[in-house]
């Protein structure tokens, strides 16, 4: 019993410790079996096909509205990913400038308390 | 020593109606004041690519050490972990301590960063790290210090460029049996989990999946973590630290779908890095062939990397110069909050003191 006798709450305190402790001992035993791993994935894998439908529905809509889809988007992205690529290889062939000179360089001499003399 | 304190039960009952009352104020100024202001120490973005960052802090000494130091964190979550508030910051403590600090964080992929692969992170985001921090220093080498999975990356970092710029490093609780990590080794069964149907129709796999994951690893722990909050709340301290924690630990973020293909399927199916089969790029890994200075520093009550599942580590690593120390605390306290400040910063900063020179 580690409860302080002068706190009336620390009884529950206590009592909250070891509820916790069971329930995660407990819990960590069925959430590996083999039952429950079983049952997760067919929760995931029922969460992806109504994802997956979702997506198609979504897609027919769009193009029937005549609207940009999420892929046409993706698309897009990866061109403005492909431009900024293509930017940043410019940038490091015509050179970085190396450090900002502007920046306060503190000297890189410091050594460790014991073989500072 | 028998305790032989009179309990004085009107003084006690006073006390708690008074924390009674603290707890009812204050828990309204919880629900309508933000959350603490975290990640806040001065810093200098170097790299801001795909979910890539670099960032460079401002050093706060006159003198630094010649090596620097490159915090590399894990892919799932934000990197203010290691930056919480002046103070409780790691950051911040070797700044101090007078170590030039950069840090490799992550942002969430986009939705067309999908195809981003664990080549992406070990043969692309990472030297792109090491070598601006080497023209930003001018030092041929840099300490490389990962945190769980961004310790596995550092490794397969370390592994396949033994002759780049790497003067020591420090992996904190991270895994490399990967069978040993029952939960989710159970969770990832390849009878019944279909990564591959998880990915083609996700694309990214979403951060509240992650999160879910991660929480049902101790179902009791937020219940239990509401109702403290409750019994603390007259405590500003506690509920700011609360706060912190929860905001960090609820911004799990989504990882890029053949990232996640991958590493299902090469460390929690095949678990070869342990076995010693694993690639990258077409690239065996072998992690004998690491031998700068290497530190693990692994805690003894980790719930997501458990003990045995990181005890091989050391054994496998080829230096000369390796050392592992276990410290009191979880996944989460190893590195932040008031055990890592008390016991795993200082370790940190002594032991990479010695080899910074």
């Amino acid at each position: 019993m580690t409860s302080n006798p002068s706190d009336p709450a620390a009884f529950f305190r206590d009592m909250l410790g070891h509820w916790e402790k069971a329930v995660n001992n407990f819990g960590g035993d069925a959430l590996k079996s083999e039952e429950f791993v079983r049952g997760m994935s067919a929760a995931t894998a029922a969460t992806a096909n109504m994802q997956a439908n979702t997506h198609q529905v979504m897609e027919r809509v769009l193009a029937a509205a005549n609207l940009p889809s999420r892929a046409d988007f993706d698309d897009l992205a990866r061109r403005v990913a492909g431009i900024e690529a293509t930017l940043a290889r410019i940038e490091a062939k015509l050179g970085s400038g190396g450090p900002d000179p502007a920046k306060p360089r503190p000297s890189r001499s410091r050594k460790p308390p014991s073989k500072a003399s | 020593m028998q305790q032989t304190a009179t309990i004085d039960p009107i003084s006690a009952a006073q006390g708690e109606f008074e924390r009674m009352m603290a707890r009812n104020i204050k828990g309204l100024n919880y629900f309508t004041s933000p959350a603490p202001v975290v990640g806040a120490t001065p810093r200098e973005v170097l790299i801001e690519r795909g979910p890539m960052r670099l960032n460079h802090y401002r050093p706060m000494t006159d003198e630094v050490y010649r090596v620097p130091i490159l915090l590399v964190m894990a892919t799932t979550n934000r990197g203010f972990i290691f930056d919480m508030v002046p103070g409780q910051s790691l950051v911040e403590f070797l700044l101090r301590a007078g170590f030039d600090v950069f840090m490799l964080e992550w942002e969430a992929p986009r939705s067309h960063e999908r195809s981003l692969t664990l080549e992406s992170y070990v043969l692309d985001f990472l030297p792109a790290a090491v070598a601006r921090v080497r023209e930003e220093t001018g030092e041929p080498d840099v300490s490389m210090v990962g945190y769980c999975f961004g310790g596995v990356l550092s490794l397969l970092y370390a592994a396949l460029h033994p002759a780049q710029g790497l003067a020591n490093l420090v992996t904190f609780t991270t895994p490399i049996d990967f069978s040993r990590m029952d939960l989710f080794s159970a969770w990832s069964d390849p009878r019944f989990f279909d990564v591959d149907r998880l990915v083609d129709t996700f694309g990214n796999v979403p951060g509240d999946m992650l999160y879910a994951s991660f929480d049902m690893l101790r179902p009791a722990a937020r219940t239990a973590a509401n109702m403290r909050l409750y019994d603390n709340l007259w405590d500003d301290e506690y509920v700011k630290s609360f706060r912190m924690f929860e905001r960090w630990n609820t911004d799990t973020l989504p990882l890029a779908g053949e990232y996640f293909r991958q590493t299902t399927k090469k460390l929690m199916w095949d678990n070869s890095l342990y076995k010693g089969t694993m690639t990258v790029g077409g690239r065996a890994i072998d992690l004998g062939g690491i031998t700068v200075p290497f530190l693990h520093l692994a805690a003894e009550h980790d719930h997501i990397v458990p003990r045995e599942a990181s005890a091989p580590l050391l054994g496998m690593i080829g230096s000369p110069d390796k050392q592992e120390i276990m410290l009191k605390g979880g996944h989460v306290s190893l590195v932040a909050g008031g055990n890592a400040i008390k016991r795993m910063w200082p370790a940190l900063a002594n032991w990479l003191a010695e080899r910074s020179i």
